[in-house]
Parts: C-alpha cells; structure tokens; sequence
C-alpha cells in the first residue's frame, strides 16, 4: 500500500507521516458534515493527529502491514473514532507525566495527555500486535 | 503547513499558517530555525496569527525553538497566540514558558 484508501467512513494510510494531511482532511470532511461546531472540530482534529502521529511511529516498528487505520462513527449526539496500529504496543503507564517540573521542556512526551484533556472519553487497547484507541467525543 | 519570513527591525519574523501537525511541517519550522542560527540572528517571533491549530509535535517545535535559541544567546517571543493554541499552552503549562505579545510590533518592542 502507497497511497490512502478510504472506505465508507474509514480511512487507511501507509505508516508515514506524509499523510497525515489526508486523514486530516477525510476527518474534517465527515466532522462538518456531521454539523459539527468548528472549535469541536479542531479539538478532535488535534486529537487524531495526536493519535495518527504515535500510530504511524509504533507501526513502523512491528512485522504487521505498517497500516493505520481510522475509523469515525456516529452516535447518536456524539462522534466515535478509534485509531489502529500493527505495532509492538506499548504500555500508558509507562509515559511520562508532561507536566513534571523535568519534563516541562521536554520536546515529546505531550500526545496522549492532550487528547485526555480535550475529548470526553479514551479508551486504549495495545499488545504486541498492535494498539486500538478509540476517543468519544460530544459534537451537540 | 507553510512558512515565510522576513526581517524587521532586526528580528526574525517567522510566520507559519496552516495546521501544525508534524511530518513535513516539524522539519521545515527546525530547518528555517536553523538557517537563521547560521545567519548569526538571535532574536526570532513567531506570529501565530495564520495557524488554525497546532497538537504536541507544533509544541514540540516551540520548545526546541525556544531552548535552540536560548543556548544560542537569543531570544524566541510569540505573538497572535489564537485562543485555541493559548488553551494547549495553559493544559499543558507551558504559558509561562514562552513571552507572549498580543501584536508582532509589541513582541520586537520588547527586545
């Protein structure tokens, strides 16, 4: 796979950071078609990125297809989407607190803190053949 | 995301506009950062006036911007921080970390 593939409301890119762009926009796309407040809308695009961003580098480093795909439903007054990996997984006990005095200025480390402070709910899924994290977020 | 700059009154102004995501974008910012080391330029704004948002890797940028050119022996400011990149400064505390202008013209003043 070299390219993104979407089908139906779920995009699949190839694990490298040049396309996040394009989930990017297939996801703003569906979010405003939703009717989606634009600020909403950015919370939620800030969190994918977030996610999309951790899921093409842990990808990178399993034996899986190096895919990741992101999958946004709609439910009832609130939006679903979970991020897939086929990486090795990692464990969220094990990340850092950002906002330790050590790690103010810390150039990593701040992905998984933002999308917990931003969306409703997270749930994270990770082994060692891959990771699944799906965000809830309230869109009105 | 892209990115001009200009000079005046001898500060770098650095202006991206767009979504700061990371990828492309990470490097491009750390290059220009870079190129202007080089020119022996130390004090930098960034006018973030243009971005719509940015998540932790455009944090990320800032902090390495900031440290780069504070070893440097320069100073990086912003100004135009948009409301939604001021709530990620305040989640993640780094609003005290960078000085902040509510105009590009204030922030070369300040030096």
């Amino acid at each position: 796979m070299d390219k993104p593939k979407i089908s139906g409301n779920k995009i699949t890119v190839p694990s490298d950071h040049e396309f996040l762009t394009d989930v990017d926009v297939f996801l703003e796309g569906l979010l405003r078609g939703f009717g989606t407040d634009e600020s909403v809308i950015a919370d939620i695009a800030i969190s994918v990125s977030e996610l999309v961003n951790n899921a093409i580098t842990h990808g990178r480093k399993g034996t899986g297809n190096g895919e990741v795909e992101v999958e946004i439903q709609r439910k009832d007054k609130k939006v679903q989407i979970s991020v897939t990996d086929h990486g090795t997984g990692f464990n969220p006990e094990d990340v850092d607190d950002p906002l330790a005095e050590e790690n103010l200025l810390k150039e990593v480390g701040r992905g998984i803190f933002i999308v917990r402070s931003l969306m409703d709910d997270i749930k994270i899924e990770s082994s060692d053949q891959g990771t699944t994290i799906t965000i809830t977020k309230s869109i009105g | 995301m892209q990115l001009s700059d200009r000079e005046q009154d001898g500060v770098i102004v650095l202006e991206p506009k767009g979504k700061i995501m990371g990828g492309p974008d990470a490097s491009l910012l750390h290059d220009k950062l870079h190129e202007i080391l080089e020119s022996e330029k130390k004090k930098v704004v960034i006018d973030l006036s243009g971005v719509d948002w940015m998540n932790s890797t455009g944090l990320g940028i800032l902090i390495s911007s900031y440290t780069t050119l504070k070893n440097s022996g320069g100073q990086l400011k912003l100004a135009n921080v948009t409301e939604k990149i001021q709530s990620l400064l305040v989640i993640t505390k780094l609003e005290g970390v960078f000085p902040a202008f509510d105009t590009v013209d204030d922030a070369i003043a300040s030096f």
